[in-house]
């Protein structure tokens, strides 16, 4: 059971880090990213492109996914997105869905369906009480507490995060009151962008790299930002660790095939009940 | 050649009818199914092992409608109080949770072998020669019925209740309208439709598997409703072939360009049809026609749907 509670935290971690990505672009342009998915599988895709073929450490590697995938993703909100900005939200999300299309259909035709895993050494597993912790766990643990460290700092501390919490607000106001929007939105693509790569890197480190990845982890993912209050970062952190914590749980009653499955209940029970999520505002509109 | 363009059209048949069922969720509704593998998957499975189990094809293909469009009911229900959004989400995570049970639930799907030798309906009559066209006519005639049907909604009093719905719901419910209801019914209308439809890709194919009911059809089913027009049928229908010739037509990519495996080519050509889905959001939202409005237009400057 400890263990479990142990796993299911790292997961939750693991689960932030698109959950706060897909709850930053909601909150500034409306619209839920269904490219999320996908976004990971191309962060995990870009990482094995630096560090398995080009040979660069994944200390190296990491980084370079993430600034790269930031700047497809400003590269699609220009392409995509910014085009159809007037058309209602519904269109948007079709977009996202025909992105998504897009990227993993651009992996399955640059790397095909193979199986494939990052050059990184196995260490040994730590163990302290009984409670085994591994290496990779330990990596993502600490790579993704950092990560929503600066994402906080960035939100509450900067400019930039002081622009985007404004436009969330009020995008009208915020514009009144000389905030580029334009410019925010690039930004927060891009954070979003190196979030959804980090993730996909660090599903990549634990696991293999395959087409599917990030879809994979697409329903956690929304569950989290849900039950977070969908626009809400914060809380997409919180409803992120709830999911990682049910999902291994859970895994001791149901099969672990089922993960998504576990998800997806925990979803609908959440949109039943209490619709605005656990930390976001009731200000849900139909 | 005369069998291949059978398959074709029967292939288009399918797509076709997938098509219409999205227009009237989405369509005419509003109602966004970004699940809609999930539901043909659950039609599909249902009329196969009911087959199998010695149901005779009807009744079988009777009760994967039902089942589907309770599904759907159910499904929506989930969400209606809630914007679009969620019902997005929410139908692609069934779907996803549909496609787990398809692959782990053995004893019931078959797992990921899939199931295989499904009976066909009328098989011994029709005989096996024959068979291929007979179910192609009666694809035909079954996407007139459906076509029939939702066009008598559209034009009732319930398809303009429905896009008064789609349009501005807080003005809907001001005039009277039970606006859960509407939803309700819209969602399991379609949900039948996409029931139907997987009864008749079981029948066609006698072998389904997990792998049939991914998000790509979703994506094939959106395209056609964009290209042919939200809301408009008979848009859809071209909507529909359009998809199925470019799918099939770019088939023959890999002739053209022999460097690429096949595997490759197939990737290709599913990337071209994303593309040309934002493209056509971009360009030209409305698709090839447009939906038939009796209102006024807009005003210039105004915005449509805020």
């Amino acid at each position: 059971m400890a263990q479990a509670l142990l796993n299911g935290l790292v997961s939750g971690f693991l689960i932030a880090l698109p959950a706060i990505a897909l709850s930053l672009t909601y909150g500034i342009l409306n619209f839920a990213n269904f490219s999320i998915g996908a976004m990971i599988t191309a962060g995990a895709y870009l990482a094995y492109f630096a560090n398995a073929t080009l040979g660069a450490p994944i200390l190296v590697a990491a980084p370079l996914a993430a600034i790269g995938l930031g700047l497809i993703a400003v590269g699609v909100e220009h392409g995509v997105y910014r085009r159809i900005r007037n058309a209602d939200h519904i269109t948007l999300l079709v977009a996202s869905m025909g992105v998504a299309f897009v990227l993993e259909n651009a992996i399955r035709f640059a790397y095909g369906a193979d199986v494939r895993a990052l050059d990184v050494a196995v260490a040994r597993p730590l163990a302290w009480h009984g409670l085994r912790l591994n290496h990779e766990q330990l990596v993502i643990a600490l790579a993704a507490l950092s990560a929503m460290a600066i994402v906080a700092v960035v939100l509450t501390r900067t400019r930039l995060g002081r622009a985007m919490r404004a436009i969330a607000d009020d995008a009208d106001l915020a514009e009144v009151r000389g905030i580029a929007r334009a410019r925010t939105v690039d930004w927060t693509w891009a954070l979003s962008g190196a979030l959804a790569a980090l993730a996909g890197v660090l599903i990549a480190l634990d696991g293999i790299v395959e087409p599917l990845i990030g879809t994979n982890y697409l329903v956690s993912v929304f569950a989290a930002a849900v039950i977070g209050g969908i626009g809400n970062p914060f809380g997409a952190v919180a409803g992120a660790l709830i999911i990682g914590l049910v999902e291994e749980v859970s895994a001791l009653a149901v099969s672990t095939t089922y993960r998504q499955g576990v998800s997806f209940i925990v979803l609908i029970l959440v949109l039943l009940l209490r619709p605005q999520g656990l930390f976001g505002v009731a200000r849900i509109r139909r | 050649m005369m069998g291949y363009l059978v398959a074709i059209l029967t292939f288009v048949s399918l797509a076709v009818l997938l098509g219409l069922a999205l227009n009237i969720q989405w369509g005419q509704a509003g109602m966004i199914n970004f699940g809609l593998a999930g539901f043909y998957g659950i039609g599909a499975y249902t009329a196969a092992i009911l087959a199998k189990h010695g149901v005779d094809g009807f009744t079988a293909t009777a009760a994967a409608i039902a089942v589907t469009a309770a599904f759907s009911a159910g499904v929506s229900l989930a969400t209606l109080r809630l914007r679009e959004d969620y019902l997005a989400i929410t139908t692609l995570a069934f779907s996803e949770a549909v496609r787990l049970v398809l692959m782990n639930e053995v004893w019931l799907t078959g797992g990921t072998d899939g199931i295989r030798d499904i009976p066909r309906p009328l098989v011994g009559v029709i005989g096996g020669e024959h068979y291929e066209v007979a179910f192609l006519v009666a694809c035909l005639a079954l996407i007139a019925i459906v076509y029939g049907l939702l066009e008598r909604i559209v034009s009732a009093p319930f398809g303009r209740a429905l896009r008064a719905v789609r349009d501005d719901d807080v003005v809907a419910a001001t005039l009277g309208k039970d606006v859960l209801a509407l939803r309700v019914k819209a969602f399991a209308v379609g949900g039948a439709v996409i029931g139907l439809a997987g009864a008749l890709h079981a029948f066609y194919f006698t072998y389904i598997d997990p792998g049939e009911f991914a998000g790509f059809v979703t994506v094939y089913a959106f395209m056609s409703v964009i290209v042919g027009g939200k809301g408009s049928n008979r848009g859809l229908m071209a909507g529909a072939v359009t998809v199925m010739i470019l799918l099939e037509g770019t088939r023959f990519l890999k002739d053209v360009v022999p460097v690429l495996s096949a595997q490759q080519v197939a990737s290709l050509r599913l990337m071209l049809i994303g593309v040309g889905l934002i493209a056509m959001l971009i360009y030209r939202p409305q698709g090839l026609s447009s939906e038939y409005r009796l209102s006024a237009r807009q005003p210039a400057g105004a915005e449509p749907g805020s």
